[in-house]
């Protein structure tokens, strides 16, 4: 009698129960892609951020100290340190080796260079300086392991505008600064001819792209790192390279100096992807460099991913919450308009509690059904959201199916509890007599 | 609206009718109010807060000459230039810091061994905003100095100093003292200069009243920092003013992502209250068949009768929405707080046009009454669905 009653009371008046669970299981929807998004977006807005360029510099340790102004380096190019580019693929050998998204050497020569398309009626042609900056683009690493990783500089620096396309390694091309085209009248298809100081011969390079970068690269030429070497007279070598990792904001534990920490902390420390700690371990597999953090990128980077991740969390939990208090308004309501069956009930003989149990095992199956219903559309809905605003569908999670359901059910009954009480001292005879 | 006292009597009547069932409905137009104008005033506050911080990475804004990559003295800016730039932007000071930069021959007191490296020389407001990273070592009493410098941190690696020491720098038989007051390390290029006063620079490179460039940390969304890029370009038509993309862009795209996590959410809030507001309408419009069959029965119009539910919903929506917007706007000050450490600015715009919305989903929500309408008085009295 007892599962009838509540089985009736679910295929008598459908329509009715149909907007109730529709509620619940759409609040449910919404606590479930919130809580999948925000389970799943962390490591992914981290990722997101290595959009602001390499937060590591590698340099070499015996250098004497650069004379760079407005990215040009003055010293000569006998002068100061140089590190073999052999040596690149162990930077995916380290312990962090998976949160090295990309790096790429550079070896800048200053250099002479003209173009034959500034050569007109009006022009001769215009012989000037300018640097040429050697470095990867799309370039396949062979790692000691024996796999290969491709990597470039427009991964290290995804800013980077090219107009046309990348130089391809290997050939003789090249993508010049967009001050530098407007300089030298150079477009792409063009031939640059370029000479450093301490050869003789013009090397021609062709032009297959124009960069913008709202830098100093805009007013050189970006070239293969090979033919920067062969200007440079210096094969197989590179003055820095530039790292983007994948790292943890640092709090205070990280800016700790290793060596005053204790063993544990030692740990806990060389386990975390702080920057930090990442610069320590390519220290370790580059030896004869100085690893720097780029502290512009770094901090800026910690401080808005902190801020976002907070940001993500808060209004997870205010969806949460209107979501709960919604649903609970609708159960509420769901109790409230069946005053007149209750009065009925109660003159049958039925008693308050009999009643109670009645009601709660209806809201119950409603919650299970639409938690049920809830989470299965949430998924769809958080795969929706998460690649139309992260770009990337977050994995469903089995324990999140548990929790909406717990969550459904005790908002429901909580829901649900105050009418009920409420129900529980109706007088029959008032309510049957429409009062 | 009429003005019939009668027609406000049976409104009152309505709303009041059931105590319990107001409230609920209240409450889910409440929590869809509160959550509508905490997000929107938050996405309004995330814009400039992101801005801020991103600001806090330095520089975002060149002034060079037209040709600076063809010596190292270069081409020069006139100083004067830095005195005519704004100081405020959109209500906010703009740090601007001139820069004249050359190589000189520097060693440490007491040593003898000299060797190249860059002396900028710096004038001007907020060079602590203009150049991100820290100082490692900073003495306050030393900073007055005339003759007081900074050194990155590398290059005082390189010449083995510390503050509170001497060095000495040669540029083509001009000589300059300095005592370093601090160390700075920020991981670019400023880790190898040495930083002195604008004067010394310029007294050493022989170039009085020139400057190499000047840099510019301006607050802004992309828009209004491309409006201020284009109106210096027009005052300074002989200089090159360029902004620093790097930021900009990440800027941009994670500004997107929390606008459109934002919206989402407010929709989806939104489309649940009406669906939860629906419910608890659709026992309404049950209860209230014989309501209806008596007064069409008495001669009231089906017009006048949805007009009688329209109010309904809209003093439900603009009870619910004024109450709740409130709030919302309260928890969006709270949020911000949480969230960007500086309580929200509350926008008032957003007020009135989330009590808005919340009315419009009130009156979405009273779609089951409009069942109503088709109700025969005759079948209703008569006690049939």
């Amino acid at each position: 009698m007892f599962l009838r009653l509540v089985a009736d009371s679910f295929t008598r008046r459908p329509r009715r129960k149909l907007l109730t669970l529709a509620a619940l299981a759409l609040g449910m929807a919404v606590a479930t892609a919130a809580l999948s998004v925000s389970l799943d977006v962390g490591d992914r807005l981290a990722r997101e951020f290595r959009s602001l360029g390499a937060n590591l510099l590698v340099t070499p340790q015996a250098d004497s100290l650069p004379l760079e102004i407005g990215g040009v380096d003055y010293r000569p190019a006998n002068a100061g340190a140089y590190l073999p580019e052999g040596d690149l693929g162990k930077l995916k050998t380290i312990f962090w080796r998976f949160n090295i998204m990309a790096f790429a050497p550079v070896l800048e020569v200053p250099v002479e260079t003209w173009s034959p398309a500034s050569k007109n009626w009006s022009s001769s042609g215009v012989v000037d300086r300018a640097t040429l900056i050697g470095t990867w683009s799309g370039h396949t690493v062979p790692i000691p392991d024996g796999t290969t990783y491709v990597t470039g500089v427009e991964k290290t620096n995804p800013w980077w505008h090219v107009d046309g396309k990348w130089f391809a390694e290997g050939a003789d091309e090249c993508v010049v600064g967009s001050a530098f085209s407007i300089k030298f009248g150079a477009k792409a298809g063009d031939i640059l001819n370029v000479h450093a100081n301490n050869s003789t011969g013009w090397q021609k390079l062709k032009v297959v792209g124009i960069l913008s970068t709202g830098g100093p690269e805009d007013n050189g030429i970006v070239a293969p790192i090979a033919v920067a070497q062969q200007l440079a007279e210096k094969p197989g070598q590179y003055r820095r390279v530039y790292v983007s990792a994948l790292t943890k904001p640092e709090d205070a534990f990280a800016r700790k100096d290793p060596k005053t920490m204790s063993p544990d902390e030692l740990e806990r420390w060389s386990c975390s992807p702080y920057v930090s700690s990442i610069a320590y371990s390519i220290r370790q597999v580059l030896p004869g460099t100085d690893v720097h953090v780029i502290r512009r990128v770094v901090e800026g980077e910690g401080r808005v991913l902190t801020r976002v991740r907070t940001l993500l969390w808060l209004v997870t939990i205010v969806a949460l919450l209107a979501a709960a208090l919604a649903v609970g308004a609708s159960a509420a309501a769901s109790v409230l308009e069946r005053r007149a069956e209750i009065g009925l009930m109660k003159a049958l003989g039925a008693n308050s509690g009999l009643v109670g149990v009645l009601l709660a095992a209806e809201q119950l199956l409603l919650a299970f059904v639409g938690g049920g219903i809830g989470y299965a559309s949430g998924i769809v809905l958080a795969r929706v959201l998460g690649e139309r605003i992260f770009g990337f569908a977050p994995a469903p999670k089995l324990f999140v199916l548990f929790l909406i359901l717990a969550l459904a059910a005790l908002i429901t009954l909580l829901g649900s509890a105050f009418p009920l009480r409420r129900a529980s001292r109706y007088e029959p005879a008032p309510i049957l007599r429409g009062e | 609206m009429p003005t019939n006292p009668m027609f406000w009597r049976i409104v009152r009547r309505l709303l009041t009718g059931n105590y319990g069932r107001l409230f609920v409905i209240l409450l889910a137009l409440g929590a869809g109010a509160a959550v509508t104008s905490a997000l929107l005033n938050l996405q309004m506050d995330a814009k400039r807060r992101l801005t801020t911080e991103f600001r806090a990475l330095g520089a975002n804004v060149i002034i060079a000459p037209r040709d600076t990559n063809t010596t190292s003295s270069g081409a020069t800016l006139d100083e004067a230039v830095l005195a005519q730039l704004p100081s405020e932007y959109e209500g906010k000071t703009v740090p601007a810091v001139g820069f004249l930069y050359l190589i000189a021959e520097v060693t440490k007191d007491g040593t003898t061994r000299y060797e190249p490296a860059v002396i900028a020389g710096t004038v001007g407001r907020g060079l602590t905003e203009i150049r991100p990273g820290r100082r490692i070592e900073y003495s306050e009493a030393l900073e007055s100095d005339p003759s007081a410098c900074e050194i990155g941190a590398k290059a005082a690696a390189q010449f083995n100093v510390q503050v509170g020491d001497t060095l000495l720098i040669q540029n083509q038989g001009r000589a300059a003292v300095c005592k370093v007051f601090a160390v700075v390390a920020t991981g670019g290029t400023e880790d190898t200069q040495i930083f002195v006063r604008l004067k010394e620079a310029q007294e050493l490179a022989d170039l009085p009243g020139r400057i190499s460039l000047i840099q510019l940390s301006v607050t802004g969304t992309p828009d209004s920092l491309n409006r201020f890029l284009s109106a210096l370009a027009q005052k300074f038509p002989d200089a090159d003013v360029h902004g620093i993309k790097q930021f900009a862009e990440a800027e941009g795209r994670i500004y997107n992502r929390i606008s459109g996590l934002l919206s989402a959410t407010v929709v989806l809030i939104l489309v649940l209250t009406s669906l939860c507001v629906m419910a608890g309408m659709s026992n309404v419009a049950v209860e209230r068949k014989n309501d209806v069959g008596l007064m069409k029965a008495i001669g009231g119009s089906v017009r006048r009768v949805l007009r009688l539910f329209l109010a309904e919903a809209i003093l439900l929506g603009i009870a619910g929405g004024v109450a709740g917007s409130a709030i919302g706007l309260l928890i969006s000050i709270w949020l911000g707080k949480a969230v960007f450490g500086v309580a929200a600015h509350p926008r008032w715009i957003v007020y009135p046009v989330s009590v808005a919305i919340t009315v419009l989903v009130s009156i979405v929500s009273a779609f089951p009454l409009r069942r109503l309408a088709s109700i025969r008085p005759a079948s209703a009295f008569r006690g049939e669905a």
